[in-house]
């Protein structure tokens, strides 16, 4: 009898516990959003925002995972149809994954359209489709040590500064320390997109407006690429390595160059790491006829067009990037710039004006880091070309008609 | 014992059925490992294989419809010849493809040619040394040779990669103790394409400029010069990472096999008079070439494949010169969206290192009778 | 020691051995010192604070009192560039501090248990396949060998999507046994417990059959504890691997953090801060990630290399 009255009393249990558990399915909602970590400030952030939008929709819950070795893992999610409602998609990668039919378009989706940046909107269209309300953005800006600056007498640098102001600071600030290791005037990391905002600034291109034609046989692009050359084989600029650092920021704190021109990811590093380092920034200076360009990296929140709850999933993108969750982001005043025209100031208030506003104005003019399905090809054979052209075994011309050739391939495929 | 005993038809049919009752065992105790072999390795390999003759991208759901097509020997096509004709007849150029392929191979053979007979060498040293009877503190010694191997790959590529930074622990050190060796001269460890044997004939003035013309020969996408670059600095460093961790492992099992060579065998050699060199050459060498074998195997496989380091410190750089088979098969997998063209290239490898570990077994075999 | 010295009546002390000896000994040592340096640099900059690591990372030797190069008097974080350069240092718990808080802890007690049910699945099921393949004759034993070799060959990393595939599809994604099932059996310990058996004589096993053991009972009642020297070097290589594998669980656990395993924590830490990385708290996780493993190795190398000699590695 009480054995009897004991499994009652759990099978009753059991059915009220499902009964509820199934009532609470029915109302409540869980989407996975996936990213890559970032500091644990920022990641935070991103916590907080999603916690906020949990609180203005009590029905959908989110799920939000950091992973390691993003690109990999996000992969095998794809192949395997086993794809997270929303996710993190690099402009650089959008091309890839568009193709690939694992973004949900976004056309009618996306609110707040007036609320963002043309440049970065135009960064997520492709082949006439925008796919994703922009995450956050970063703009290739020139940093300048100002302490150098005053100890060689010269004036900092200014948003109309051109090409030969560059080389003639660059040239005279190559030095030593005291010591007695090499200083550069300039930081020039061999990546093709470190190149580009040069060939933009000269007037030139990759490619034709609709991707069909390889534009880089011209004369834009063989004087863009001398001249970051020139300086290189010159002595007054270098790779950050050739200063023995990974990367350019770290090249720039530890005052081995005096200008890097990185994007406003290195404002945390500096600020945090470099509390003393007295520095500056203005916009990347311009070609001597006036051209001015940028590079603009920007990340957006894709939706799987694999998708269970396509409405949540974009109710979540549109919440992260709208307005308030901008807001959100903007007062903590990372390095990265958010989405929304609306939040702009309060992270120049966040940031300091004196800094952020060096960096936030290319955004009117800055150019996408994006180019066709196949072309890390392009970029690693530049690259490799552009290394051997700092070590004076390649010419400039050398470097050009290989990436011709190998661009032409890659959208002959 | 009392076989004799029983009558011949009845031992027949026990002879089948213990053979029967025996094979039986024999699967069962395989079954296990028969089982998780075929779901998680020879399953994914067979998809690998079947892949290889299609265009997959490696992002779109795979069992959707349309993921991919059939593009029959394309891949291969690209990798090795430079192009494939399309079912149209249009002609696709692939020598970026065959390139990097050609590159990749030159850049994993150099890296094989140093890194195996190195820690072999090395290691069969060290294992005799540690394995003389005048030794004190083995148990150190074997702690401390074998300390490298027990510490995770990618932990240690960090940690490589931050003592051969151009201004870190490495060079400065070299430079307390070598005057000359100044922040100005310093090898840039990581970042460093030049050829190690492009940088010793420039000592001797030979540059490609004055050594003829023959150097330009293109063959498979590469000049003949380049092919003699021999691995770059930075490449050089990745081998002595992986021969710093590998030499241990090598060194135990050298180790375990010279202990178990009789100490009689060595005993009647002294009396016959032999000098310790000779009893190295005429006794131990030829004893141990079976282990040798295996530690030769072993360094075959782990080389050829060697991706860890590679994704940590280099990503294939500079200038392409650290670019391995295996690394590029993540390249084409993961970065390029071409997992097909991924997948081919695993197989040629796979065919690359079953060749030569055949080859490598028949020469020692012949002349060791294992 | 005493008794190999006793046992050496041959020895003849002529000057070519004592040179010998003198070169072996310098040979070894100069090794030693190249293994073991790499070591004493990262113990040594794990007690430092992130400014110390970068611009002085030659300092090995730590003094009181402690903390003083992580900040000024102000309490303001130094810059690498006030950071002394000295042989000694100040050491400081900083980057250990900086390692608990990113879950290290949890990190830890994954992978311990990752690397134990491994090992377990390994001695188990390695050393049943490989008695099958060295003592029982059935159809197949020999093609079968052959496979299992020749899965060495192939990369692991084209393998990556299928297999993501393959434990999606059992829904073993993000769990324990989606780890541990797929590892739990391994070519090279197949290969290994193989070449044992081969290298023992058959006497006992046939005594005990004829005595009217089933070949299980008899495996696990006879032929493994003979197989104990063996079966130590088996539990060594797959602990080491288990503990120190990164593709794995990166394929398989990343969707959940509670699951993490060191070398993938470490990664994560890595991407996160990117080229910036915070190297104090990173090589303070390396010396927790390595010295348990060396712990244990310390502690059973005699028996390893022992099981490595027993194993009859002999091609």
């Amino acid at each position: 009898m009480r054995k009897l009255s004991v499994l009652t009393l759990v099978v009753v249990l059991a059915l009220v516990v499902s009964a509820a558990g199934a009532a609470l399915a029915r109302q409540n909602v869980e989407i996975t959003l996936m990213g890559w970590s970032s500091s644990t400030e920022e990641n935070d952030a991103l916590l907080a925002q999603v916690a906020a939008f949990e609180a203005a929709n009590p029905d959908i819950s989110v799920n939000v995972q950091l992973v390691p070795e993003y690109d990999t893992t996000i992969q095998a999610a794809f192949a395997s149809g086993d794809s997270p409602n929303v996710f993190y998609v690099d402009s650089s990668k959008l091309p890839d994954w568009a193709e690939a039919g694992v973004l949900a378009s976004g056309e009618g989706m996306i609110e707040n359209l007036d609320d963002h940046y043309e440049s970065l909107l135009e960064a997520f269209t492709y082949d006439g489709t925008l796919y994703c309300p922009p995450k956050d953005f970063s703009i290739m800006a020139l940093q300048y040590n100002k302490d150098m600056f005053d100890a060689a007498g010269l004036d900092y640098p200014t948003p109309d500064w051109t090409w030969d102001d560059l080389r003639t600071a660059a040239e005279a600030l190559t030095g030593e320390n005291e010591a007695g290791q090499k200083v550069l005037g300039l930081v020039t990391p061999p990546n093709f997109e470190r190149w580009l905002p040069f060939l933009y600034q000269a007037g030139g291109s990759v490619l034709n407006e609709d991707w069909t034609e390889v534009t880089l046989d011209s004369d834009e692009a063989r004087e863009a690429l001398e001249f970051y050359i020139g300086m290189v084989n010159d002595g007054i600029a270098g790779p950050p390595s050739m200063v023995d650092a990974g990367w350019g920021g770290e090249a720039f704190a530890q005052g081995r160059v005096a200008l890097a021109m990185e994007g406003n990811w290195v404002i945390s590093y500096l600020v945090e790491q470099f509390p003393d380092l007295n520095w500056g920034v203005t916009e990347l200076p311009r070609h001597p006829a006036g051209g001015q360009a940028s590079m603009v990296f920007t990340v957006c929140y894709g939706v799987a067009s694999n998708n269970d709850y396509p409405d949540e999933s974009w109710q979540l993108a549109n919440f992260l990037t709208g307005p308030e969750g901008s807001q959100l982001v903007a007062e903590e005043g990372f390095g990265v710039i958010p989405p929304a025209i609306s939040a702009a100031d309060t992270w120049l208030e966040a940031i300091g004006p004196e800094i952020g506003e060096g960096f936030l104005a290319g955004a009117e003019y800055a150019h996408k880091w994006q180019f066709p399905v196949g072309f890390q090809d392009v970029f690693d054979t530049f690259n490799a070309d552009l290394q051997l052209a700092f070590e004076g075994q390649y010419l400039a011309e050398d470097v050009i008609i290989d990436t011709i050739g190998v661009a032409e391939e890659v959208l002959a495929r | 014992m009392a076989q004799p005993q029983v009558l011949a038809r009845p031992k027949v049919t026990t002879m089948a059925a213990k053979r029967r009752q025996e094979a039986l065992t024999g699967y069962m105790f395989m079954a296990p490992a028969l089982v998780i072999f075929l779901v998680f390795l020879i399953i994914p390999i067979g998809a690998a294989v079947y892949l290889s003759f299609t265009d997959w991208n490696g992002i779109t759901p795979v069992f959707d419809e349309g993921a991919y097509e059939q593009v029959g020997l394309d891949n291969y096509r690209d990798l090795l010849l430079g192009e494939h004709t399309e079912a149209d007849g249009r002609v696709v150029k692939a020598t970026t493809r065959q390139r990097d392929f050609f590159i990749s191979l030159k850049n994993t053979t150099y890296y094989v040619l140093g890194v195996v007979p190195t820690q072999t060498l090395l290691a069969l040293i060290l294992a005799v040394i540690v394995n003389q009877r005048w030794l004190k503190a083995k148990g150190f010694f074997r702690t401390a040779f074998y300390f490298p191997s027990i510490t995770s790959s990618v932990v240690i590529s960090i940690i490589f990669m931050w003592m051969f930074t151009r201004g870190g622990l490495i060079n400065t050190t070299i430079g307390a103790v070598f005057s000359g060796y100044d922040s100005n001269s310093f090898v840039n460890w990581l970042d460093d394409p030049r050829g190690v044997i492009h940088i010793i004939l420039e000592q001797f003035g030979v540059t490609r400029a004055n050594v003829g013309d023959w150097a330009s020969n293109r063959s498979l996408g590469l000049t003949t010069w380049e092919w003699l670059s021999g691995p770059s600095v930075t490449m050089l460093t990745i081998m002595i990472l992986n021969t710093w961790t590998t030499i241990g492992t090598m060194m135990v099992i050298f180790l375990a096999a010279l202990q178990n060579i009789p100490s009689s065998v060595y005993e009647a050699a002294a009396i016959d008079g032999a000098n310790a060199w000779r009893i190295f050459r005429q006794i131990t060498v030829p004893l141990l070439r079976p282990t040798t074998f295996f530690v030769v195997t072993l360094g075959l496989i782990g080389c050829f494949q060697v991706f860890d380091q590679i994704y940590v410190i280099s990503s294939g750089g500079p200038a392409k010169t650290t670019l391995t088979v295996a690394y590029m098969v993540y390249q084409n997998g993961f970065n390029r969206s071409a997992m097909g063209l991924a997948a081919a290239t695993a197989i040629i490898l796979f065919v690359i290192i079953f060749a030569f570990t055949l080859l490598q077994r028949l020469f020692v075999s012949e002349r060791a009778n294992v | 020691m005493t008794a190999s010295t006793t046992t050496a009546p041959h020895e003849r002390r002529s000057p070519l051995m004592t040179a010998l000896t003198v070169v072996g000994w310098t040979v070894l040592i100069v090794f030693a010192a190249l293994e073991i340096f790499p070591f004493v640099f990262t113990v040594a900059n794990s007690f430092k604070c992130l400014p110390a690591v970068q611009s002085y990372p030659r300092s090995i030797i730590p003094v009181p009192p402690f903390g003083a190069e992580c900040q000024t008097e102000t309490g303001a974080a130094r810059s690498p560039g006030e950071v002394s350069g000295a042989v000694t240092f100040n050491p400081t718990l900083e980057g250990y501090e900086e390692i608990a808080d990113a879950n290290l802890p949890r990190w830890l007690y994954n992978t311990a248990i990752f690397a134990v049910a491994i090992t377990i699945g390994r001695l188990i099921f390695d050393s049943l396949a490989g008695y099958a393949l060295a003592r029982l004759k059935f159809p197949g034993n020999r093609l079968v060998f052959y496979t299992i070799l020749g899965t060495m060959m192939v990369p692991a990393i084209v393998l990556l999507i299928p297999r993501f595939i393959i434990l999606k599809e059992l829904s073993m994604l993000n769990t324990y046994q989606g780890l541990i099932v797929p590892l739990a059996v391994d070519a090279f310990g197949i290969f290994l417990m193989k070449q044992f058996f081969e290298s023992i004589p058959n006497e006992i096993e046939e005594a005990a059959m004829v005595d009217g053991a089933n070949r299980l009972t008899m495996f696990f009642r006879v032929v493994l504890p003979m197989a104990t020297p063996a079966l130590t070097a088996l539990a060594i290589f797959s602990f080491q691997g288990a503990w120190n594998d990164f593709l794995m669980p990166l394929l398989i656990l990343s969707g959940d953090s509670d699951l993490w395993t060191l070398t993938l924590g470490l990664s994560f830490l890595r991407g996160a801060y990117g080229e910036t990385l915070r190297w104090h708290a990173f090589l303070a996780g390396s010396v927790l990630t390595t010295l348990p493993l060396a712990l244990i190795f310390f502690y059973f190398q005699r028996y390893f290399v022992e099981g490595v000699s027993y194993s009859g590695l002999k091609g």
